[in-house]
């Protein structure tokens, strides 16, 4: 058996100093700061070995009122934006599907995907100057239609349906892809048979495409309650502004603003762990609902 | 006959209409900083969102905006950073993605499960920081182009199309004496090469999209990529990156060009070379879209 395992390694000796720097590369910038997220559960010293405190940042944190708004925000948003964007993917790639073999679909589908490929700043940039300035589109129309101008990016009352939009109009063509290539793999020889039946074509997609691409919907749910935590840290940290702040704080953004900019590593670690571990739970969980539903796990 | 007739009915116009509104919704606000940037400083008072066509179109307001040092160094970096990027990206992917695919490998499991764990698991923004601050890499291009240097993503994706390569041409190229280096350059990657086409696209992206890392490691200014000079200008609106920025344009003669006018031209300069390769390597961004999604 050792002698198996030695000629197993010198055989492939080439492929494990191939492989050294790539393992080197997760080791140092992923496995390193696991371990440096110990500070959590430390007092910081400039002088000698940080003092172990147990759970002291992290009763800081949960009896901390900003804390508790910074927590339900991430919620809310996360919320608001998987129940109102994740079924408009699916509703484009039906559409997509009707315009087969039609010239504007590949023109149309191309122009959908541009959004996904901007950064979190030329967006804000782009929506700061279409919503927040009087003479933006936006404002533009409601006056046209005699309404008073609002200022969208400084209002409470609209800088989250701001976020949900703008989330929607990055993603949605993007998202669509997976939807509309599932729709193309299934056979067309169902869809005639049910023409030969004398199905309509409201009929065909409820009875025929549904069915077949639930699967692809089922997994993306499920992904993306895996990643209910991550609200979208580029999208706030790039439209919050002083007048939304207690609105929009997301836990990713308060770990950068405690914990980076005013110095409490500590309790802007904690803050980062309370959440990487409850995305671990719901990773794990989903996945555990995934193999129940559809008999597969998520990874 | 029963084709054409689908065609003409009221819920396939509906459709075609709704399909191109969104389109336009789409792609207007991006129009629209064109049309702003292309707009001549003695319009642009008068230009609001709803102008469709600029007038006095000039490319003043871009002369001036370039030469803005931060702007042009801005450039500059960005392109550093991204190409010096994607050359470590490609190189350590293609190397880890050919190895991960060879399924007798002792100890790959292992491998591959430490690989999974960080796409679920990560140590947090201030252990990198303090990381990047312990190797002395703080203010160094390497901080930005080393903390992403693998993407499991990436490399699950490539492993997907290294997979497709047939294992008569492994067998055959090792019958000849080929190394396992020479087997990766000279074989594996020259017929899997839309793969690393559609992962060099992603990587590409994601390092000329880069912001916050470079925000927060590059301390010195002038390291900074045209995202984080657009961040300052734009979004933050800093008041002294903006006084800064428009006494510049003042000594050169270009008092009269708008601020709203620069941001607009920032804008289009920051994702110009997104839009001027789109149109070519679109299909490698949907296969990689889709690769991505299926599962192992």
């Amino acid at each position: 058996m050792r002698s198996e395992t030695k000629r197993r390694l010198k055989r492939d000796r080439q492929l494990y100093i191939m492989l050294l720097p790539v393992l080197l590369f997760f080791f140092i910038w992923h496995y390193i700061p696991m371990w440096g997220a110990r500070i959590a559960f430390q007092d910081m010293r400039y002088i000698g070995a940080n003092e172990w405190v147990g759970l002291k940042h992290f009763k800081m944190l949960f009896s901390s009122p900003v804390f508790f708004r910074v927590f339900m925000n991430t919620v809310t948003i996360s919320t608001m934006k998987i129940i109102l964007i994740f079924p408009l993917p699916i509703f484009l790639a039906f559409s997509f599907n009707e315009l087969r073999g039609s010239i504007y679909r590949n023109a149309l589908q191309s122009v959908i995907y541009i959004p996904h490929f901007l950064s979190w700043v030329v967006i804000s940039g782009i929506f700061i100057s279409l919503l927040a300035s009087p003479d933006g589109v936006i404002n533009q129309i409601i006056t046209l239609f005699g309404g008073d101008p609002v200022s969208f990016m400084t209002s409470t009352r609209h800088i989250r349906w701001v976020f949900v939009f703008s989330e929607a109009w990055r993603s949605i063509g993007w998202d669509s892809i997976l939807y509309i290539a599932a729709i193309n793999s299934i056979s067309q020889g169902l869809y005639d048979a049910a023409t030969v039946d004398g199905a309509s074509k409201f009929q065909q997609a409820m009875k025929i495409t549904l069915p077949s691409i639930a699967p692809t919907i089922i997994t993306m749910f499920i992904l993306n309650l895996g990643f209910f935590m991550n609200a979208g840290f580029d999208q706030v940290f790039n439209m919050m502004n002083d007048a939304v702040i207690n609105h929009v704080d997301i836990i990713d953004t308060y770990v950068y603003r405690v914990g980076l900019t005013k110095g409490n590593f500590s309790l802007g670690t904690a803050a980062g762990l309370f959440k990487g571990v409850i995305g671990i739970i719901l990773i794990l969980g989903t996945d555990k609902i995934s193999r129940k539903i559809s008999g597969e796990g998520v990874w | 006959m029963v084709k054409k007739k689908s065609r003409m009915s009221p819920a396939y116009i509906f459709i075609v209409i709704s399909l191109a509104l969104l389109a336009i919704v789409m792609i207007y606000p991006i129009y629209n900083q064109l049309v702003i940037s292309l707009t001549g400083p003695e319009y642009i008072a008068q230009a609001d969102g709803t102008s469709i066509i600029p007038r006095g179109i000039t490319l003043s307001t871009y002369r001036s905006v370039l030469a803005i040092p931060k702007v042009y160094l801005g450039v500059l970096n960005s392109l550093l950073i991204t190409s010096v990027g994607l050359m470590v990206n490609l190189v350590l992917t293609s190397m880890g993605a050919y190895v991960l695919i060879k399924k007798d490998l002792l100890g790959r499991n292992v491998f591959m499960t430490l690989i999974i764990i960080t796409m679920i698991f990560e140590g947090g923004l201030i252990p990198d920081y303090f990381l990047m601050k312990n190797l002395h890499l703080l203010d160094s291009y390497w901080s930005v182009i080393l903390y992403k240097a693998v993407n499991p993503y990436y490399l699950i994706i490539l492993m997907r199309f290294f997979s497709s390569v047939p294992k008569s041409l492994f067998e055959a190229a090792r019958v000849d004496g080929y190394s396992e280096f020479k087997i990766l350059f000279k074989i594996v990657l020259p017929i899997s090469l839309s793969g690393i086409a559609t992962i060099a696209l992603f990587y590409g992206v994601f390092h000329w999209n880069e912001y916050f890392r470079s925000m927060i490691y590059l301390t010195s200014q002038v390291k900074w990529p045209l995202q984080v000079v657009l961040r300052e200008l734009i979004v933050s609106m800093e008041k002294a990156a903006f006084i800064g920025a428009t006494n510049f344009l003042k000594g050169s003669g270009a008092a009269n060009i708008d601020f709203k006018a620069i941001k607009a031209a920032l804008i289009i300069i920051a994702i110009l070379p997104i839009l001027m390769f789109y149109p070519f390597v679109l299909k490698y961004f949907v296969k990689g879209r889709t690769a991505g999604a299926v599962k192992e």
